[in-house]
């Protein structure tokens, strides 16, 4: 088990420098650049000519990414170029905790509304609760989140005054304030998830219900609920939580635009705003971050697996 | 010069007072001019108790806090409200005026020197004295510090600075300088705001994210995409100011979410507000809204280095095959004015009232645009790459109403949708034949034509000269008389528009919103939004 961690975490920093480099290069390769984007339209070249050389950026690309490389390592990120904002405090204290609370509510919610419905469009297969469930889940992996966000914001933050237009309170500071304010960005964040999740667990479920350990328990006479949600259940952990962490890249994905419907100061938007911005050390701050998250999720539903099925435990 | 009897101040005090539209308060110039009211000599205690807190959704980019080094007015906007200059800029509803700030007199001595006696017991933030002192400090900052602040060339002519006393500073120009009251107060960045010396020596570069000034509210905290935090300054030196004990500029990119808010009341003002959201917030009976025509200009630019625009009959050909009424409708929500020439409405004395029916300038006519596109070099269907991108006031809007008006004269638009930092970069590299964009000028005919349009200026992305142009523009510089000036520059305009390296569209109005039970919000159109004099009802 140990040398199992052992081997994923140096293939951690091996995907890392990967990662790192390629966004790197990425945006190095893409046009514009991040002080004509900060002086605005109106500058002289000799401006423009000292702003470069006061951010470095009049070096070779190479010597810039071993720069970077090296203050990242050694913890010194930085500041932004435009504002000056201390990365590290930035990326870290500020932006990831709001979208990992985001990302956490939203997969919570699509947990609390996706299980229940594919599990009871699995019992009920080919009914009409299982094609009215279908054709839900379908149209929410369709719907576009932004404009759900929208649609949600005018009708029930407007309209009906029952929840916050924007903005972030964090949870653990006044958890009823917190969750109210998540609520429409969990919401619309979630629903493509939802569907998603209604689909695995509906597969999965129909899958378990037909194998004879299901039968056999059916045959001493346990009563349905048991059958379907102790016996059903423990046996399509598996694919569900295998999909949560496969979906976590989709989850931030849709962050991004959610955030930003919402003005949520998080990650989303934070990449967003720094990509649009030339902001080369910024958006490096925030790709490491959101790498490491998917690996350290990945790796995770990893470790999961031999708890969840008893026979892939070494013995 | 044996005519010893010329009057240097009262020919300075009424061009500056005409220049900008101004009208009675510089002409009592040799008695100094008297700041405000009689507040001046009073203690700088607020009596008002301060109450109240604003949010305002700040839907436009903020670079930094650091009056000297931003290029953006949204954070102008903010850097006023902790700041003070030694000038500012007032609004009568009318004209716009410069008045003494943080001077409580301002003297023009001669046509070189201003002599400026400062408010006494007046303390920044972190109870450091603003004295002539940190006056000095200030300019210097601005015209040679380091790094250099990208604002400089407005106190080029500034030859010395001499502290006469500790509350009594004089400046000397190279040269008459008229310009100096819109250098000083001019739209991005004020080379005459006034900063703590204490805070720039603690903060070095970082001064921009912890400004200290000594204007109505502190600076708090600053989060990055969340919000802007400012609490009262209660020795603020203008009594009774300020009124709100709190204000949050919160920024929010989506300007649709800022109007949700707004109507929602979860903010209480907007400090733009893009056109395309202006006639929905026009129904909103919660709601008013400010704004008026500002000093901008925009235009479709042609590259005039390269076939098929360095052809000048093309150029007028485009000038005039424009059809502004359906450009002002379609692309602009009928909200801005046509533009006949770069020379805005608010600039009294220089803005012809009459311009529509001079036959000056550019405006719509076929027939005139077939006949230029007749003498053209190439007589085929041209076809030309249009780059637009989702910037500026309404996007990609005019590029998309053009388009297919230049068909009429046998340009085959081909148009190219850009990620901004792309777009911006092409347009510096010179690699387009056209594009839309838009000028914010201050106040000024000068920094309105001359900049852009010179022989190898920075900002001449059209690649356009003219000796003749350069030369009007020079001579005017140093012109006082106000006829004079503006015939000088009229002649450069006319120049510039039958040359035509850009087609004039519009100006622009500049919206702010707030709630109703916002009061006391003075509207100055130079795109500030100072919370001074703002309660909440």
């Amino acid at each position: 088990m140990l040398a199992h961690i052992g081997q994923k975490v140096a293939q951690t920093f091996a995907v890392l420098l990967i990662v790192s480099f390629a966004s790197f290069a990425l945006l190095k390769l893409a046009p514009g650049d991040p002080v004509v984007l900060m002086l605005g339209s109106e500058f002289s070249q000799e401006t423009y000519d000292d702003m470069r050389a006061q951010l470095g950026l009049d070096q070779p690309f190479l010597a810039q990414y071993v720069q970077w490389l090296g203050d990242f390592v050694t913890g010194h990120w930085g500041t932004s170029y435009v504002g000056r904002a201390d990365i590290y405090t930035y990326v870290v204290h500020e932006a990831l905790p709001v979208t990992l609370t985001l990302t956490a509510a939203s997969i919570f919610l699509a947990l609390l509304i996706g299980v229940p419905l594919g599990v009871i469009s699995a019992v009920r297969k080919d009914g009409v609760l299982d094609t009215v469930v279908a054709a839900g889940a379908l149209t929410l992996t369709a719907f576009p989140s932004f404009f759900l966000g929208i649609l949600l914001i005018w009708f029930l933050a407007v309209r009906f005054g029952l929840f916050p237009v924007m903005g972030f309170v964090p949870p653990w500071q006044d958890f009823a304030a917190g969750m109210w304010h998540l609520a429409l960005p969990a919401l619309t964040l979630s629903t493509f998830f939802i569907g998603m999740i209604v689909r695995v667990t509906r597969a999965a479920m129909i899958e378990v219900m037909e194998q004879p350990y299901i039968a056999s328990a059916r045959a001493r006479g346990e009563p349905q609920w048991r059958v379907v949600w102790v016996h059903g259940m423990r046996n399509i952990m598996m694919p569900l939580v295998t999909t949560v962490g496969l979906q976590l890249g989709g989850i931030l994905q849709g962050a991004v635009l959610t955030e930003t419907v919402f003005s949520l100061p998080g990650l989303g938007q934070m990449l967003t705003n720094a990509v649009l911005g030339r902001e080369y050390v910024l958006v490096q701050a925030g790709v490491m971050l959101t790498a490491l998250m998917f690996i350290f999720v990945n790796l995770l539903v990893d470790l999961s697996y031999p708890f969840l099925d008893p026979r892939l435990r070494t013995r | 010069m044996a005519d010893v009897s010329i009057d240097h101040k009262s020919i300075l005090a009424t061009h500056i007072a005409k220049r900008i539209g101004r009208r009675t308060l510089l002409q009592g110039m040799g008695a100094g001019l008297l700041a405000t009211t009689v507040g001046g000599f009073l203690p700088g205690k607020a009596s008002a108790q301060q109450a109240g807190h604003i949010k305002i959704a700040a839907v436009k980019h903020i670079d930094t806090l650091d009056p000297h080094f931003t290029f953006f007015l949204a954070a102008v906007q903010i850097i006023n409200n902790i700041h003070n200059g030694l000038l500012k800029v007032a609004y009568d509803g009318e004209a716009v005026s410069f008045e003494p700030d943080l001077a409580e007199t301002w003297d023009i001595e001669d046509d070189r020197t201003h002599l400026f006696k400062l408010r006494p017991d007046v303390m920044f933030h972190d109870g450091t004295p603003c004295d002539a002192e940190a006056v000095k400090f200030s300019l210097l900052r601005v015209k040679e510090g380091t790094p250099a602040s990208p604002h400089a060339w407005k106190l080029e002519l500034l030859e010395e600075i001499e502290i006469v006393d500790p509350l009594t500073i004089r400046l000397r120009f190279t040269q008459p300088y008229a310009f100096l009251p819109v250098a000083l107060t001019g739209s991005t960045g004020r080379a005459g705001t006034i900063v703590s010396p204490a805070a720039v020596e603690k903060y070095g570069a970082d001064y921009g994210r912890n400004p200290v000034g000594t204007g109505p509210f502190k600076f708090v905290s600053w989060r990055e995409n969340d919000s802007i935090e400012l609490e009262a300054n209660p020795d603020y030196f203008e009594p009774g100011l300020p009124k709100l004990a709190r204000a949050s500029f919160m920024l929010i990119d989506e300007p649709t979410t800022a109007v949700a808010a707004l109507v929602s009341g979860q903010v209480q003002g907007m400090n733009d507000c893009p056109m395309q959201l202006v006639q929905q917030l026009k129904n909103v009976p919660n709601v008013t809204l400010y704004g008026e025509i500002e000093g901008n200009y925009s235009y479709v630019g042609m590259n005039t280095t390269r076939a098929p625009f360095d052809d000048v009959n093309l150029r007028r050909a485009v000038a005039f095959a424009i059809d502004r009424d359906a450009l002002m409708k379609q692309a602009y929500f009928g909200l801005a004015q046509q533009a006949y020439t770069p020379i805005s409405p608010p600039m009294t004395g220089y803005f012809d009232p009459d311009i529509a029916t001079s036959g000056r300038g550019h405006f719509f006519d076929l027939e005139k645009a077939k006949e230029y596109r007749a003498l053209a070099a190439n007589q085929d269907e041209i076809e030309v790459t249009y780059l637009m991108a989702e910037r500026g006031p309404v996007g990609t809007r005019v590029a998309q109403v053009i388009a297919p008006m230049l068909a009429e004269i046998g340009i085959k638009v081909k148009l190219e949708l850009l990620e901004s930092a792309t777009w911006v970069q092409r347009m510096k590299d010179r690699d387009f034949d056209m594009l839309d964009f838009d000028w914010v000028a201050d106040l000024d005919p000068d920094e309105t034509l001359f900049p852009e349009f010179k022989t190898g200026g920075s900002w001449n992305y059209w690649g356009w000269s003219d000796p003749e142009f350069d030369r009007l523009c020079t001579e005017a510089q140093v012109v006082l008389d106000v006829p004079e000036r503006a015939g000088l520059y009229h002649a450069a305009e006319d120049i510039l528009m039958d040359s035509a390296p850009v087609a004039m569209l519009a100006h622009l109005p500049i919206y702010k919103a707030f709630t109703n039970n916002v009061q006391g919000f003075e509207y100055i159109p130079a795109d500030l939004l100072n919370l001074h004099t703002v309660s909440l009802g």
